[in-house]
């Protein structure tokens, strides 16, 4: 008796102190802005980003700008990540300002080959970055394009060209996996592009796909909003395509499935919990994609306290959405928790807010 | 620093001579706007912009307004779009009014003060205030009257301007004007271009893509029928082109163009006699501009509008003190924009104006106007204003009027945005000032309010069918007030003259909804023009304050503009002053202290810069 009880005390013990240091690993901080969660905002007069603790305990407004005392620029995209630095893409202003991911000192700026950035995708100490170029708006439509650009140098060394409408970039064993948004046109495909021989791939897809990232099967999901077409001269609405959520087979390069929406509704936010359930908002509503479901849902998994949502993460049990309100005021990030589907926490956001990511 | 010193000694005026010409064409002058304007603006304070004021501030209409009016200027970076606040009411709320004539955009209501040209006029007036019935009923915050002068007698003139400045900045202008017994001509034509790539103040930048050039053409002629018709005759024709340019961090990232185009024609008759008077306008005028996104493609976005009106005025002398006048205007507009086929709009209206002068004491203004809008059913609006002698030296003014505002095209009809269930903005101020009045000294300080409703918004939340998606609707209430003091004090000390023009104005513009004020409104602004001049020597000094400003609807402090103070310092020496000529040479330092600040977030404007001018007049 004495003895097992003695063992177990050990154990527990021992279980106490091996989970202390695991605490401890993720209390030692690299940098102030480590342990937390990260809000990207595309701006008003410039775009920012704010910190939030992992325990909520901290809050820190315009992070970039109280390190280094001068503003970002619009419109803050969207935010790369390697081990040490964090890209903050700013595409208005043709600049990715590339700071120190834990303490956001800045360490440099890419402001030469880029043309409207919109989101990187990094493979070793290369940064893959998409650019809408001059879009539907300039002499070439067709002219959107990759940056490759040298980690170590902050240099764009070479250019990929794409089909037009560039949005989101992910990267796989080897490769390039690029969602065609349209940008200021529409599109329907995804790019899949070999790093090493720059061949290109083009699936077909429903118009407009946006999110992109891989499931637990390493298949790739897609969410393609679909596209609304209006009468020239009367702009009445004429044709709303399907919003989908489409499932590539990664090793075939084909689209293995789709869960195509009702006509006229149009997600906008899509991501993925780690036992692979898909969540998407229309408004302020959060609906619920079991994993391998074959049909979507019918009813509302829960609606938020948010207008509107403008960005969307899900990260262990909790679900987090940013309402960017009037575009002209700061912002709101709201916390509910996945399982009881109530809110935990909100906090200030900057304008625009559209991404969260977790440092 | 020496060097800068013994120029500024060398400078001179031709200041004495205009001031002269001023009594003279009172009698024999044709362009009667002026005059109406303040027979009509009873109670109420306009600013008078001499030439002599003018011609300090020609680099731009937007350091014009900034520094010598109460209006806030918002500029997209030095020369680049640039909208007015007045009395903290949005852009549309300032009507521009050419010669008579409200010439803001259909498409977007407003008017943009880098395409207007300064040297071509010859007056300006700003008037504070709604009520301003004769020209339309959307100005709310104020009037801003673009006036070219006009008179008959004998004369025969020439002016030569040019001036060269830093940023690669030139400006040439020549104007001619002849006058006759019966006729009067005057005819102007200006050229401005700049590189206008200035240093960035605490950056290793400069600001890139933001060159522009305009031309400007004026016409302006009267002749005398009889001893009490006159005709006059007034064109305008201004094309520009500019580049919109960049922002922090990255200034080479600018790539966009603008071209605008503006012709304006205007037929004016008179006809006086005993008790009445009228008045025949007939007016044609045409906008344009496009919109490139990239200035090295071809395609790119465009608006126009043409608009035809006729106006006659009926005026009748009920008494030597009192008058009835009457307005009636028809208007046919037609807009179109790339995204949006031409819309037609018609409009008739019918106004009244009483006037009555009550002996030494004061007098006042009634005005009624009702609209007749192929769009809208409008309201009658109304405005009442009175000026009370209450010494020799002091006076009250009253005033206060109903307003409203028209959507503008793009808010009626942007493609799938566009929400032609507007109905017009409308609101009610009300305004009590008093003032004292010497030969040297002017002063006037005024309180305002006014009370917007149904006020256009453009909002994510606008259509509940579609949160998200940017729609105007009808939705805000704001209550505007504040203080307005203007102080201008002018001595002859031994032929030393001294002048000092200032305005003052704190501004409160409060959204009633969420009790935050209006975002882009300073409190607190400041400027004034202190002048000197003694034989031929002219100096001036001009000081700008304008208080920090919100970014955001919440007021968040993370969100500001700073406020910021900025002094500039001019003067000119006349080389060769005789009755018939002189030729001055100018020079003016703008921004003297060298100090970075930005109107709007991430443009900065120009540092310390230096304009050299020639200005001969023969």
């Amino acid at each position: 008796m004495k003895i097992s009880k003695l063992l177990f005390s050990t154990l527990l013990l021992s279980v106490l102190f091996i989970s202390c240091d695991d605490d401890n690993d993720d209390e030692k901080t690299e940098g102030a802005y480590d342990n937390g969660i990260l809000i990207s905002g595309e701006g008003g007069s410039t775009g920012s980003v704010y910190y939030v603790s992992n325990d909520f305990s901290i809050t820190e407004s315009l992070i970039y700008k109280n390190v280094n005392n001068e503003d970002l620029g619009k419109y803050l995209q969207s935010i790369a990540f390697d081990d040490d630095n964090a890209y903050l893409i700013v595409d208005n202003q043709n600049t990715i300002t590339v700071v120190d991911r834990y303490t956001f000192e800045k360490i440099g700026t890419i402001t030469t080959g880029l043309k409207k950035p919109r989101y990187m995708a990094i493979v070793g100490d290369k940064g893959y970055v998409t650019n809408w170029a001059e879009g539907s708006w300039g002499a070439d439509v067709d002219d959107d394009y990759i940056a490759v650009v040298d980690l170590n140098t902050f240099e764009v060394t070479s250019t990929i060209s794409l089909s037009i409408g560039v949005e989101r970039i992910i990267a796989n064993n080897g490769k390039l996996y690029v969602s065609h948004k349209g940008g200021n046109d529409t599109n329907n495909i995804i790019s899949v592009i070999d790093i090493s021989t720059e061949a290109i791939t083009e699936i077909t897809v429903n118009d407009n796909p946006d999110e992109i990232f891989f499931d637990n099967s390493g298949d790739l999901i897609v969410l393609c909003e679909g596209k609304t077409t209006y009468d020239p001269t009367t702009w009445a609405i004429t044709e709303q395509t399907l919003a989908s959520i489409t499932t590539i087979n990664t090793s075939t390069n084909t689209v293995a499935s789709k869960l195509e929406f009702p006509s006229g509704t149009q997600p906008s936010l899509l991501d993925i919990d780690a036992s692979g359930n898909l969540y998407y908002s229309v408004y302020n509503n959060i609906y619920k994609v079991e994993e391998n479901a074959t049909v979507l849902p019918t009813s509302v998994y829960f609606q938020t306290t948010a207008g509107s949502h403008y960005g969307l993460a899900i990260k262990d049990n909790n679900l987090y959405v940013v309402d960017a309100g009037d575009f002209a005021s700061e912002g709101d990030l709201l916390i509910y928790d996945l399982t009881t589907q109530s809110k935990i926490q909100s906090f200030k956001a900057p304008i625009a807010a559209s991404k969260i990511y977790f440092n | 620093m020496m060097k800068i010193f013994s120029f500024l000694i060398l400078f001179l005026i031709g200041f004495s001579s205009y001031a002269q010409l001023d009594s003279v064409q009172h009698l024999n002058v044709v362009n009667i706007n002026s005059i109406v304007l303040k027979k009509h603006s009873k109670g109420y304070k306009i600013l008078k912009l001499s030439d002599s004021l003018i011609v300090n501030n020609t680099e731009s209409f937007s350091s014009l307004l900034r520094y010598n009016t109460p209006i806030y200027i918002k500029e997209y970076g030095s020369g680049g779009t640039s909208t007015a606040s007045f009395r903290g009411t949005s852009a549309s709320n300032t009507a521009v009014v050419w010669n008579g004539i409200n010439i803001n955009s259909i498409n977007n209501g407003q008017t943009g003060f880098n395409s207007l040209n300064v040297s071509l006029f010859d007056n300006i007036d700003i008037r504070s205030g709604g009520g301003s019935i004769e020209f339309g009923s959307g100005a709310v915050g104020g009037t801003i009257h673009l006036n070219n002068d006009l008179h008959f007698g004998k004369y025969l003139k020439n002016e030569l301007v040019a001036s060269i400045g830093s940023f690669d900045t030139y400006h040439n202008l020549y104007k001619f004007s002849f006058g006759s017994k019966k006729t009067a001509v005057k005819f102007g034509f200006s050229y401005n271009e700049s590189e206008n790539d200035y240093k960035w103040l605490g950056y290793d930048l400069k600001n890139e893509n933001g060159a522009y050039h305009n031309t400007d053409f004026s016409f302006n002629i009267a002749q005398k029928l009889s001893n009490f018709t006159k005709i006059s005759f007034h064109s305008s024709k201004y094309t520009g082109s500019r580049e919109f340019s960049g922002e922090l961090p990255n200034p080479s990232a600018a790539n966009e163009k603008y071209k605008d185009l503006s012709f304006q024609n205007l037929i004016d008759v008179n006809y006086n006699k005993n008790a009445t008077s009228q008045r025949l306008k007939l007016a044609y005028l045409t906008q344009e501009y496009q919109y490139f996104a990239n200035k090295n493609a071809s395609s790119y976005s465009y608006g126009k509008s043409k608009r035809y009106l006729i106006n006659y005025d009926f005026s009748y002398k009920i008494t030597s003190n009192s008058s009835i006048e009457s307005f009636t205007e028809y208007e046919s507009t037609f807009g179109e924009t790339d995204q949006m086929l031409e819309k037609n709009r018609r409009q008739f209206s019918q106004s009244f104006i009483f006037n009555q002068q009550v002996n030494t004491l004061g007098s006042f203004n009634a005005k009624l106007r009702k609209d007749f809008n192929s769009d809208y059913t409008m309201p009658v609006v109304f405005a009442l204003g009175a000026e009370l002698n209450t010494t020799k030296n002091t006076f009250v003014r009253v005033n206060g009027s109903r307003n409203y505002r028209v959507p503008s095209y793009n808010d009626l009809y942007w493609p799938a945005l566009g929400n032609e269930d507007l109905i017009p903005e409308s609101s009610y101020q009300a305004e009590i000032g008093v003032g004292y009045k010497t030969k040297n000294l002017q002063v006037d300080a005024g309180g305002f309010f006014i009370d917007t409703k149904d006020k256009i918004v453009w909002t994510p939340g606008g259509d509940p069918d579609r949160p998200g998606v940017w729609v105007p609707i009808n939705f805000d209430k704001v209550l505007n007030k504040g203080l307005e003091l203007t102080v201008i004090y002018k001595i002859n000390l031994n032929k030393h003259y001294f002048n000092l023009n200032a305005n003052y104005s704190y501004t409160i513009s409060k959204d009633k909804i969420t009790k935050e004020l209006l975002p882009y409104i300073p409190k607190h602004l400041f400027n004034s023009n202190l002048g000197y001049s003694f034989k031929k020597i002219n100096i001036f000094y001009q000081q700008l304050y304008t208080g920090k400003v919100f970014t955001t609807t919440d007021n968040s402090e993370n969100y500001t503009v700073p406020a910021f103070s900025i002094g500039n310092l001019g003067g000119s020496y006349s080389l060769l002053k005789t009755t018939n000529s002189t030729l001055d040479l100018g020079l003016k330092i703008n921004n003297l202290f060298n100090k970075a600040y930005q109107v709007l977030p991430g443009r900065p404007m120009p540092n310390r810069n230096i304009n050299f001018n020639i200005n001969y007049k023969f």
